[in-house]
């Protein structure tokens, strides 16, 4: 069943030095018990895309006429996210069926508050529990995602968790709610490499136990080769290439996600050269004419892709990339 | 003969005063402890460790940045040696300009209102180092443009950057007063990886063009695995495995360097490789397992680990091991 359906998203900011725009023209879709990496650097894009999923960005915020976010629920019409205004609406997207992990959890609890109280809190307002359901609930799930005294922490506050637990606890409560779509923002950025291994593990067995649809958005391809099933690449704003994971992995057809995984350390093979991406990341205020990756594509053709916008090609069956180049003798070279 | 190394540590440790308790002992944690390592002449040293590991601190000591508790360490170029644990003020001084510490983020390093050429000339003026203004013009103008900055830029202001051009900023502020010995402490972790790559180019060119002698400070292995000849781990302020690169990384034989490098994600979606999962989590430096420091998380852990302190042995030319059971868990085929 396909859960989420984004069409056209286009998102703009209005700022004193004019309109930006941080996401333009990106279409995916998600189903049930799928896990989408959403892949990029900074400024790509990538949280200002999940955070419209819940109208979470800031008030300057604009949605273009075009832009179509619809979720589906079990046996209920599609909600139209972006036509939801007053707070009341909202809720159905904020913390009840769409949840958020975040990439600091000492940011995102309240530090005054115990974590118990945040989770009840929380369960009260969306599920309707009482506040002694809500608590059992709550220690339930700590439980089951590895925090040992679960009820002895239920009563500590954020500060008195180490970073690994914290995230644990960030994770335990946003699938409280039993979210139907799950969204986790760098959830182990922040995290020691043995804790985040940890914490793969525990969203893998999540979506196996749960089946709920989660977007992930890291910049760690590893991570992402590792939990999701399909990746979505963006730069600069715009979905440049997706596909299934051993797809857009193995043969990327976008010279921006050739760039990408070659420029990543590898261990397997010590003694090829690094490559960067040459040049740097376009300011937003300064975006390229054309395709936007022409200021630092290899492969550029002046005269073609500092002038159109290349169209999103379907290279095989779910795989797709938005390139001049797929079609022209084979594609780009790998 | 043979090359004395550029750093010596002996037994190094740095111990800081957590809180007095008029009635109880002193508060201390001792963040590093025990440290012995050679840094030899013009090598891309790595030292990897997780957070509270450790591994800043010993760097900072090595720049005699935090005061040194225990142990000494030498330094030694060809024209002078000094004892780092009880240098003078003259010392002192020179040895600033011969060490440097590139930071992690080039945002909160450079002065927001400052002149990318006052940033960098900034150390000149501060050590003294160049008669007149022209003098230091021309050596800023010099190391910039080795650090592939555009002369054009000198002129405006860090916030006009991007990430990776700032941290090219901030190695020349850091290379201008010509140091021999640079620590970069996570210099490449704030960046993103396709810019990453650009940096870590220009450190290795660098260190060939100026002989440059690197402390490398990373808790990212793949990065570490490319440009380091030597890498020492670090768990809870103890080293527990030195070893040349490849080694390290082929043959590891302390079992946490074996979990830090199978946990690492691999790319390929059908091989989550043979991981050896930790259990838990660092403990804090307030309160130090006995015996062996890593015995708590340790897979292969018995009863003489948690109660006698392994001591450094050595695998082979170059290669330690601080582990009671390494021959035991020594294995036919090498972890990937």
């Amino acid at each position: 069943m396909t859960l989420l359906n984004v069409e056209n998203l286009t998102v703009q900011f209005d700022t004193d030095e004019g309109r930006i725009t941080a996401v333009d023209n990106v279409s995916f879709s998600l189903e049930s018990g799928q896990v989408m990496g959403l892949v990029g650097e900074s400024g790509s894009g990538k949280s200002v895309t999940a955070k419209a999923l819940m109208q979470l960005n800031p008030r300057n915020a604009v949605y273009n006429g075009q832009s179509k976010i619809s979720l589906t629920l079990l046996d209920d019409a599609p909600i139209d996210v972006l036509s939801l205004k007053t707070a009341k609406e909202l809720k159905v997207v904020r913390g009840g069926a769409v949840s958020m992990i975040f990439q600091e959890p000492m940011a995102s609890f309240a530090p005054a508050i115990t974590i118990g109280k945040q989770m009840v809190e929380q369960l009260v307002l969306h599920k309707n529990l009482t506040k002694a359901q809500a608590k059992k609930l709550s220690v339930d799930m700590l439980d089951r995602v590895g925090i040992s005294e679960a009820d002895k922490r239920f009563d500590q506050y954020a500060f008195e968790l180490s970073g690994g637990m914290r995230q644990r606890a960030m994770i335990a409560m946003a699938l409280s709610t039993r979210p139907k779509l799950l969204i986790a923002d760098e959830p182990t950025t922040a995290l020691d490499v043995t804790i985040q291994a940890q914490v793969i593990d525990l969203m893998k067995d999540i979506v196996a136990e749960f089946g709920m649809g989660i977007i992930f958005i890291t910049h760690d391809l590893g991570v992402i080769a590792q939990t999701a099933d399909k990746i979505a690449v963006m730069y600069l704003g715009e979905l440049v290439e997706q596909g299934s994971v051993r797809d857009v992995i193995r043969t990327p057809a976008h010279p921006y996600t050739q760039g990408l995984l070659n420029s990543l350390p590898k261990l397997e093979d010590l003694d090829k050269p690094l490559t960067p991406i040459p040049g740097d990341i376009p300011s937003p205020l300064e975006r390229p004419s054309g395709c936007v990756f022409h200021t630092r594509c290899p492969q550029v053709s002046m005269g073609r892709c500092n002038v159109d916008i290349p169209p999103s090609v379907h290279v095989k069956d779910g795989h797709k990339a938005s390139c001049f180049l797929i079609g022209d003798n084979g594609g780009p070279k790998l | 003969m043979i090359e004395k190394p550029l750093i010596s540590a002996k037994n190094l440790s740095v111990t800081f005063l957590l809180g007095k308790n008029i009635f109880g002992p002193k508060l201390t944690i001792q963040a590093v402890a025990d440290v012995t390592m050679d840094i030899p002449r013009k090598s891309f040293f790595g030292l990897v460790g997780e957070s509270g590991s450790g591994k800043t601190t010993f760097g900072r000591a090595l720049l005699n940045a935090v005061p040194i508790s225990g142990g000494n360490v030498q330094y030694n170029d060809d024209e002078v040696s000094y004892h780092l644990e009880r240098l003078t003020k003259a010392e002192l001084k020179d040895y600033r300009k011969r060490s440097q510490l590139i930071f992690q983020d080039p945002y909160a390093a450079l002065s927001p209102r400052m002149t990318v050429r006052d940033i960098i000339a900034e150390p000149l003026e501060v050590m003294g180092l160049m008669g007149s203004r022209e003098e230091t013009d021309e050596r800023v103008r010099e190391i910039a443009e080795k650090c592939r900055l555009n002369l054009e830029h000198l002129r405006r202001f860090p916030h006009a950057f991007s990430g990776g051009q700032r941290q090219r900023i901030s190695i020349a502020r850091a290379l201008v007063s010509n140091p021999k010995f640079v620590v970069a402490d996570e210099s490449v972790a704030a960046l993103d990886v396709s810019i990453q790559a650009d940096v870590l180019n220009l450190l290795k060119d660098l260190q060939n063009e100026l002989e440059l002698t690197y402390l490398f400070i990373s808790h990212d292995l793949s990065v570490v695995a490319h440009v380091c000849d030597n890498v020492a781990v670090m768990y809870l302020g103890r080293l527990v495995e030195t070893a040349p690169t490849r080694d390290l990384f082929f043959k590891p034989r302390h079992p946490y360097t074996k979990a830090l490098l199978s946990a690492i994600p691999s790319l390929d979606p059908d091989h989550s490789g043979n991981v050896q999962k930790l259990e838990g989590e660092i403990p804090s430096p307030a309160s130090v397992p006995s015996g062996c420091t890593f015995h708590t998380r340790c897979p292969h852990c018995n009863d003489i680990c948690k109660t006698v302190e392994p001591i450094v042995e050595p695998v082979a030319e170059g290669h330690n091991v601080v582990c009671h059971r390494w021959k035991e868990l020594e294995t036919p085929e090498p972890a990937n």
